[in-house]
Order: structure tokens, then C-alpha cells, then sequence
């Protein structure tokens, strides 16, 4: 099929998954007629109208359309994957015969199955009507919202890039174990990344963002969002260097989860601990955290853009518990983790068309704690630093980090008294997961994506410039 | 996949042959990636991917829209022009500054073929596969504290036809391979990782020309292993030695986004200052279309996706700033010629300002003049992550650091991550060593699209703000 025109395309948020599957089906086929003994594909579509922004003005307006299909195969135990984005250019009898061919010359692994297939009706609960086909006109309406909000916050803020997207994207994974899974979303969202400039004074980035499955009610998340944005990036001219010190830090949400988390997160993968990179191997009921830390992965959120139904793999999701009260309660399990260990998966198997599935979680929550809200977690911390975001280096297997504090403030008598630049902060995320001290009573929501506290957290070195 | 194609640039023509509008650019891109992936014996991945198709960018009313179709084919091509010209039409009203036409440029018309294409496209992957297996399991095997380690070979085959409405007319085709070997430490219950990794644009005979797979896959684990008995260094300002790989680092993280000519715009710590001292009269830092000092820079490309030849642009010369990276739509603001700077990672990604090989020239002394000239500092060696804000102060990681104590290389440290003004530091610089290499051609760097660049340059001496234990 050659013209675009020829094709009446799928429109609701069920004929695409019916078309999907229709794809998924086609290329298991062809797999299992190229030679393949088990074939599973995994097949995305999503439809976007954007409006991007630089310089503080609207720079460029995209429609697009992508769909991908990635095809993975087994041939006597040993792997293939290819994957395309031409969907509709016939039978995938290429795309087969790469993936045939490239299993081919690859070794034997026993653990190389797919996962037993589950039959999942198509679903569309995840859905908004009114943003599946939401006209660009409106996202037009919306950026200018953004630009005006943030003019009339402060002449001296600068809004480098930006964009407002509105987006509907539909998955479908089929196998010749039996696995026939469709799922449809929706979501609105917006960014801003910029800085204030004051003459001479430059201050640091600042990015904000939201994101919505709901149409109705977004834009005041968008003017949240640029107020905060506008906050941050003034607070952070005439910056000076905080003192050098080892002790406590406060951090943002956004700093607990590049500084401590991710080590923990990495480690939480079993094929991660099979393989001898997990710091956390044989440590399953024991504790890993402070008792103020409990984790959750909770795809059935609807609120968190990680919600679904199955994962990679088709495999149903549900709510986990990951850490509670800092025991560690589980590790997480795609189809060939399961079956190196003889057991099922956890619903884990992550990523997309391009690519084999991996380990991940969906939407990650962390319970708050008793720490109360900002001025009492500034209160509890006296004199110290207060950490917005942290640019740096965080080692997965020894949990070492080292980068600089960004967005941060230099807080003395419990209040904050100056932007600090030039600081350092340098650590070890395990051990700084033992010793948080309190966290918010509050969660934040970041990106749509996960939920988590503010974190006061003891044995920092802290490093000025 | 399909093994026959129609010629783009026809297809193209056709397309745009009785288009009426300001300014339309097509292009056409086919993007084919294969990898291999091993770790502790067992193949993760072997795979391909071809994703293929066309941008369509046009400017309307003052402003741009951007639409695209997977489809090499006249009449898909020529509804996404028009999709992109109702995108531009639909938020015209709301641009407070409406672009000019774009006014005429040096556009480029022709073929290339880069280093390396013939090559990858007949390389067997089996082949691949059987060395990833071996060094992985060499690696494994370098020690036995040695508990895992890991291979990925990915190999990234892009061909290109670039349309404008005003005279472009290019196809290009270039391969960029990348290796990197991985090893895991374990002693006492503690865990240590390195990593050795290259990555060029260009043959096997390029990506291997500094170090064989093998020697690669014995260093990642010798140092892997090493970093179990290191310490930390001390936290505090200090005289430091950069590898070239780190000042590669330098130069893309703390210099080059901030002369990137959109963000100089938006209020970068570089604006206004072109024609100032901002660094030492030692320093010349570029930036390049092409592989200058040595062959293979990873960001090598003949034409840029606007089809702007690409250039040797000196952005500061002997410590005077002299030029930002442009667009063509950035160099009619400032008033200067475009620098081929236009960057798109696939078709459904419009052209932003992007680097693409940037480095500082190489000086006079040697490595041992350099560490002679330190009473108390350190040498830091092997690039990790880095970003770099608006205001010029940038962090990068480093993957090993040695003490120098008069002159003479103390035992290895754990790396740290270090920090600066990005022009105090460049000003600080006393000492530029004679060997160049590039060092910065493996993984990518993110700016909305993820984008494969290089960076390197000599030895350099200078201060910076290490953080370590307090």
C-alpha cells in the first residue's frame, strides 16, 4: 500500500487497537512462517498536536502520526528482534526473516520463552474524549496561556523552550503463547525551561511541567506549573555560595529522586541481582532503607501517566508494595527474569517497539511522612542547604554520588536567606536512605509520573565553591 | 524490510513540484540501527531497527509548522505539507514575532558518502555477536572479584535527502558504530563498576584505532577492580589535570550550549560577550562539521539538515569569544552566515541548533610538563555524565582521579564530580598539552532530541571545584 490517502484511518480509540492487534497478528504469523518456534510482537501508535516554544514566544506547531511494531523471536532457544515503523507495508515477511536471521547466529539460552499469554479485551477507560482528537487550535489557546502567564509574572524571567502537547497513543502485544492485549490513553501536557535575567546577573535553569488525562481542569495545572516556574527561576538570581559542611540537606522531590533513589530503583531489578550488578541481592526481608521509607509501584493510579493494564509483555499489572518501612519486600520480574528462576513475572517487562522488553516500574509512589510542609521541614533543618534539583553522577552499584546542588538555597535560622551556586554535594545513596531524618506530610506529584515527598536527610557533604 | 526503494530525492521533487507556499524543506531520513548485547555469558539483544521517513518543515505566515509521514511517496509527502502548512496557519495568530523570509544561504547541492558505509552495510552480525560474547567473558574472567560484566556494540546506518523550496538538493550517508565493555567489582559486599567506550563516525578500523576490543574490555575490569580500594578525594577548589576525554567534557558541557545561538537568545551566560576575553590566550576552542587533529570524530556530518555545508566555526580564538552556532534562521537574526549547526535525531524531529564535533586545539607540552608543573592538585581521567546551566556553571563526573603531590602521581581515587563558571575556568587555564584525541563519540547528548556528537581536545591545566567528603 502506497498512498496515505488510500487508507481510511482508524479513528476511535478501538479501531486503532483493532488495527493493532490486526498488525500484531500479521507479524506473529509471519515470524512463525520465516522459521521462528515462538514469536511475540508489540506494536504503538500515537497521534500529537504540539505547540513548541522558544524564546519566549511560539517558535513552530507539529501534527504527527508514528506508529512502530518491534517483533521478537525465538529459534531453538536462541533470540531475535527486529522492529519498523511501516506498519502498513503488507505481510512483515522482512521484518520476520531479519528477526529469523539474526536468531540464528546468536547462542542457545534455555530461559528463552515468552510469557504465558493472557487474553485482555481492549480497553479504553484510560481515555478522554475530549483530548483524544483535542484540535491544535486549542493547544495554540493553551501556550499562549503559558507565554502571558509568565509575562506577567516578572519582565526579568526568560523562557528558553517549551511546548504544549496533547497526545493519544494506543499499544497491542499479541504471541503465539497465546497473549492478545490493547490498551488506549490519553494525556495533556505542558513544560516551561528557562531562567531570570537580571543585567549581568544570570540565574540558574529552572523546568517545570504538568501533565493531565483530563482536559477539563488543565489549565490551572499549567499556571501552577509557570508559577512555580517563575519562583524558582527569580529565587535563583544573586546567588553566592552556601558553606561547606557535612550534615543534613533538605531535598525537593525532584532531588530525592535523582540523588538517592536511583541506585535502589536499579537495584530493585532481578535481572539486575541475577546478573551480579544488584546491590540489593540477598537482602529480600531486609531492610535497605530508614523505617520512614515505604515505596509502591501503582499502575492502577489513574492519575500517574504510568497506569495500565499489562505491561511489555501482556502480563497484568497490579499495585506492589516495594519497600515497607525499609524492608525490602520484592524485586521485579519481566518474562526471561521469571524464568531463569522458575517463577512468574511481577508484570515489570518495560519498553517499547525498539527494543526487547526490559525491567521497570510504572508509576512510582512513595508514601509521605510527619515531616510537615515547607516552613516546618525549613524549621527542622536550621541552618543548611535546601536542594531543588541535583546535576550530578549517582553510581548504581555502590549508590556513590557526586554533583552539584541546583535550585538551591542556603537556609539559616529556618528560613531561606540566598540563592546558592557553586555547591557540591557528594555522599552515598544507601547510606543517606538510612538516615533520613523526616519527610513532608505531603506528596508532589512530578511530571505526571510518580509521587513523592520532601526529604530531610542527614550526612551530606556539602562542598561551596 | 524493503530492499528496494525509490530514489528520495525524486520522490521529493515530485512532491514539492507546484507546491505554493513561503518556504518548504523536506526531508527525507532512513535510519537504520543494529546492537548486540551480552552481560555475565548471556545475549540480551540482537537486533535491527529501520525507521524511515519524511519531515516536512514549512514557514507560513511568519511562522513555522512541522508535520511528517513515514511514507517515501509523493502524495503522502504532499499531504503532510499541507498538514504543516495548516499547523503553521493554526497558531500564526498567536507568534508575537513573526519571522522573515529566510534570507539567501550557501545551500548545498550534491552527494557524500562518509567513512565506513559500504562496510556496516555488508558487516555480518554474527561476527559481532561472537566478539561481544568473547570480551564480555574476557572481561569476567580479568579477576576473580570481577562478579559481571557486560558488552554493547550499536551501530547507527543514516541516509538523508534534504529538499528546500530555495535550492537544496542533498543526499548523505553516514555510519556511526560505538563499543563499550562494562565490568562489575564485587569485594566484602562492596560493589565497584567501570567502563571503556568508543564511538566514531566511520570503519572498525576507526572505532579500534586507539585501543583493540580487547584492551578495552582488560581496562573497564583492571579499573573496575582498582575502584574497590580507592578513597575519596577532598572536597575544596583545586588545580586539576583533564584528560582529553574531560575536556571534551569542558567544551560541549560549558561552553558549547552556551554559545548555542537559541540560547544565547533566551539569555545565556555567552550573550553579548562575542568579541570579549573570556578564556586564556592559550585556548582556541571550535567547533566542526569534520574530524580536524584526528580521523572519525563521532558528530562528523558533510551538511547539515538544512542543507547548510557544515564548517570549521573558531568559536573563541587565543581566549576572545568570536562566534555562536547558528541555524539559518538564528544567523538572519544575528546577521551573520549560518554555521551548518541544524540538527534533526529522526524525520518526525525538526532541526534545532545542536553541536557537532567541538574541541580545544592542542598547545605545546608534554603530559609529564603538565604534571610537573602542579605542586598540589590532582588528574582526573574518564568522562562520565555532565550538564551545564545558563548562567555558565557546568558539573561533569570523571570516572578515576590520582593525587599529584609535587610533581609526582599519587594512587587512584574514587572519580568526583567537579564543577565551575565555565568562562573562570577556561581563564584559569595554564597549560594546553600537544596530544589531541577524541573522546566523546560514544552515547548521545539530550536537548529535547538526543543527538550523536563528538567532543576532545589535549591535555589542560586549570581550577576547578572537586566535590568530595567533607
Amino acid at each position: 500500500m502506497n498512498s496515505a490517502a488510500a487508507r481510511a484511518p482508524a479513528r476511535t480509540p478501538l479501531e486503532v487497537q483493532q488495527r493493532l492487534r490486526e498488525r500484531c497478528q500479521a507479524a506473529v504469523a509471519a515470524a512463525l512462517g520465516a522459521g521462528a518456534d515462538e514469536a511475540e510482537a508489540y506494536a504503538s501508535q500515537r497521534d500529537s498536536r504540539e505547540v513548541a516554544l522558544e524564546k519566549g514566544d511560539i517558535q513552530l506547531a507539529r501534527t504527527q502520526a508514528s506508529a512502530g511494531l518491534g517483533l521478537r523471536v525465538l529459534v531453538g532457544g536462541r533470540l531475535g528482534f527486529a522492529s519498523t515503523n511501516q506498519l502498513e507495508s503488507g505481510s512483515f515477511g522482512a521484518l520476520a526473516r531479519d528477526a529469523v536471521a539474526l536468531a540464528r547466529q546468536g547462542p542457545q539460552d534455555p530461559h528463552n520463552r515468552l510469557p504465558a499469554g493472557a487474553q485482555l479485551a481492549p480497553r479504553d477507560a484510560l481515555v478522554d474524549g475530549q483530548l483524544w482528537d483535542l484540535p491544535i487550535e486549542r493547544c495554540v489557546e493553551l501556550a499562549r496561556t503559558l507565554l502571558a502567564r509568565a509575562r506577567a509574572i516578572d519582565a526579568r524571567l526568560s523562557i528558553d523552550s517549551g511546548a504544549v502537547e496533547a497526545s493519544s497513543h494506543s499499544v497491542a502485544v499479541a504471541s503465539s503463547a497465546g497473549t492478545l492485549a490493547s490498551e488506549s490513553d490519553s494525556g495533556l501536557s505542558a513544560s516551561v525551561f528557562g531562567m531570570a535575567v537580571d543585567g549581568s546577573d544570570v540565574g540558574g535553569f529552572d523546568h517545570r511541567g504538568d501533565w493531565s488525562r483530563l482536559a477539563e481542569g488543565f489549565e490551572a495545572q499549567l499556571e501552577r506549573a509557570v508559577d512555580l516556574f517563575g519562583r524558582t527561576a527569580l529565587g535563583n538570581l544573586g546567588a553566592r555560595p552556601a558553606r561547606s559542611y557535612r550534615g543534613p540537606v533538605l531535598l525537593r522531590p525532584e532531588a530525592l529522586l535523582s540523588m538517592l533513589l536511583g541506585p535502589l530503583l536499579g537495584g530493585l531489578s532481578a535481572l539486575a541481582v541475577q546478573r551480579g550488578r544488584s546491590p540489593l541481592a540477598g537482602k529480600l526481608g531486609q531492610a535497605v532503607a530508614g523505617p520512614n521509607v515505604t515505596l509502591h509501584d501503582d499502575p492502577s493510579d489513574r492519575e500517574l501517566a504510568g497506569a495500565g493494564a499489562f505491561d511489555r509483555e501482556g502480563v497484568a499489572t497490579a499495585r506492589r508494595t516495594l519497600v515497607s518501612a525499609g524492608r525490602l519486600e520484592t524485586f521485579l520480574y519481566n518474562g526471561y527474569a521469571a524464568a531463569v528462576e522458575g517463577r512468574r513475572s511481577t508484570g515489570h517487562a518495560s519498553g517499547g517497539t525498539r527494543s526487547v522488553p526490559d525491567i521497570g516500574l510504572h508509576a512510582l509512589v512513595m508514601e509521605p511522612g510527619e515531616g510537615g510542609d515547607e516552613a516546618e521541614l525549613l524549621g527542622r533543618l536550621g541552618q543548611g542547604l535546601l536542594v531543588g534539583r541535583f546535576s550530578g553522577t549517582v553510581d548504581p552499584a555502590s549508590g556513590d554520588f557526586s554533583g552539584v546542588a541546583k535550585s538551591a538555597r542556603w537556609v539559616s535560622g529556618g528560613r531561606i536567606q540566598h540563592a546558592s551556586g557553586e555547591t557540591l554535594l557528594q555522599g552515598n545513596a544507601f547510606e543517606a536512605l538510612r538516615s533520613i531524618l523526616c519527610l513532608s506530610s505531603h506528596s508532589e506529584r512530578l511530571s505526571g509520573s510518580l509521587r513523592l515527598p520532601w526529604a530531610l536527610v542527614d550526612g551530606i557533604s556539602v562542598t561551596a565553591g | 524490510m524493503p530492499t528496494e526503494r525509490p530514489d528520495p530525492l525524486s520522490v521529493l521533487e515530485a512532491a514539492l513540484a507546484g507546491c505554493e507556499t513561503d518556504f518548504v524543506e523536506l526531508r527525507y531520513h532512513r535510519k537504520r540501527s543494529r546492537a548486540v548485547a551480552v552481560e555475565k555469558g548471556r545475549l540480551d539483544t540482537a537486533q535491527s531497527s529501520e525507521h524511515t521517513g519524511v519531515g516536512v518543515r514549512v514557514l507560513e505566515q511568519g511562522t513555522y509548522g512541522f508535520a511528517s509521514t513515514p511514507e517515501l511517496e509523493a502524495g503522502a509527502v504532499r499531504s503532510a505539507i499541507e498538514r504543516a502548512r495548516a499547523a503553521a496557519r493554526a497558531s500564526a495568530a498567536a507568534r508575537r514575532q513573526r519571522l522573515s523570509p529566510l534570507p539567501p544561504a550557501p545551500l548545498v547541492r550534491g552527494r557524500f558518502e562518509g567513512e565506513g558505509v559500504a562496510e556496516a552495510e555488508g558487516r555480518d552480525i554474527g561476527q559481532v555477536i561472537d566478539l561481544a560474547l568473547r570480551l564480555e567473558a574476557r572481561a569476567r574472567a580479568a579477576s576473580s572479584r570481577i562478579e559481571s560484566a557486560s558488552c554493547r556494540y550499536a551501530e547507527l546506518l543514516e541516509e538523508k535527502a534534504i529538499l528546500t523550496s530555495d535550492g537544496a538538493r542533498v543526499h548523505s550517508q553516514v555510519v556511526r558504530p560505538e563499543f563499550r565493555v562494562g565490568a562489575v567489582a564485587r569485594e566484602a559486599g562492596e560493589l565497584q563498576r567501570a567502563s571503556r567506550a568508543v564511538g566514531v563516525s566511520g570503519g572498525w578500523d576507526c572505532l579500534f584505532r586507539r585501543a583493540s576490543p580487547e584492551q578495552l574490555a582488560e581496562e573497564a575490569a583492571r579499573l573496575a577492580v582498582e575502584r574497590l580500594a580507592a578513597g575519596y578525594p577532598e572536597g575544596g577548589r583545586a588545580t586539576v589535570l583533564l584528560a582529553p576525554s574531560l575536556v571534551g567534557l569542558l567544551t560541549h558541557e560549558a561552553i558549547g550550549h552556551t554559545v548555542e545561538a537559541d540560547f544565547v537568545t533566551a539569555g545565556s551566560v555567552a550573550a553579548g560577550k562575542l568579541g570579549q576575553r573570556v578564556a586564556s590566550e592559550l585556548i582556541t576552542l571550535c567547533d566542526s562539521g569534520h574530524s580536524e587533529f584526528a580521523p572519525g570524530a563521532g558528530g562528523s556530518l558533510a551538511v547539515d539538515d538544512e542543507g547548510v555545508a557544515t564548517e570549521r566555526t573558531v568559536v573563541i580564538e587565543r581566549g576572545v569569544l568570536k562566534s555562536y552556532l547558528h541555524s539559518r534562521e538564528s544567523a538572519a537574526r544575528f546577521g551573520v552566515r549560518p554555521t551548518g549547526n541544524a540538527r534533526a535525531w529522526e524525520y518526525q524531529d525538526e532541526p534545532l541548533i545542536r553541536m557537532r564535533n567541538t574541541y580545544i586545539e592542542p598547545g605545546q607540552q608534554s603530559l609529564e610538563e603538565l604534571i610537573d608543573g602542579i605542586e598540589d592538585g590532582y588528574l582526573l581521567d574518564g568522562a562520565a555524565n555532565g550538564q551545564a546551566d545558563a548562567n555558565g556553571e557546568f558539573m561533569f563526573g570523571t570516572q578515576q582521579a590520582y593525587r599529584i603531590h609535587r610533581g609526582r602521581r599519587g594512587p587512584l581515587l574514587r572519580g568526583v564530580n567537579l564543577s565551575g563558571r565555565a568562562f573562570e575556568v577556561l581563564s584559569s587555564v595554564d597549560g594546553v598539552g600537544s596530544e589531541f584525541v577524541w573522546d566523546l563519540g560514544s552515547g548521545h547528548c539530550g536537548k529535547g532530541q538526543p543527538m550523536k556528537v563528538d567532543a576532545g581536545g589535549p591535555w589542560l591545566r586549570c581550577q576547578v571545584l572537586l566535590g568530595g567528603r567533607q
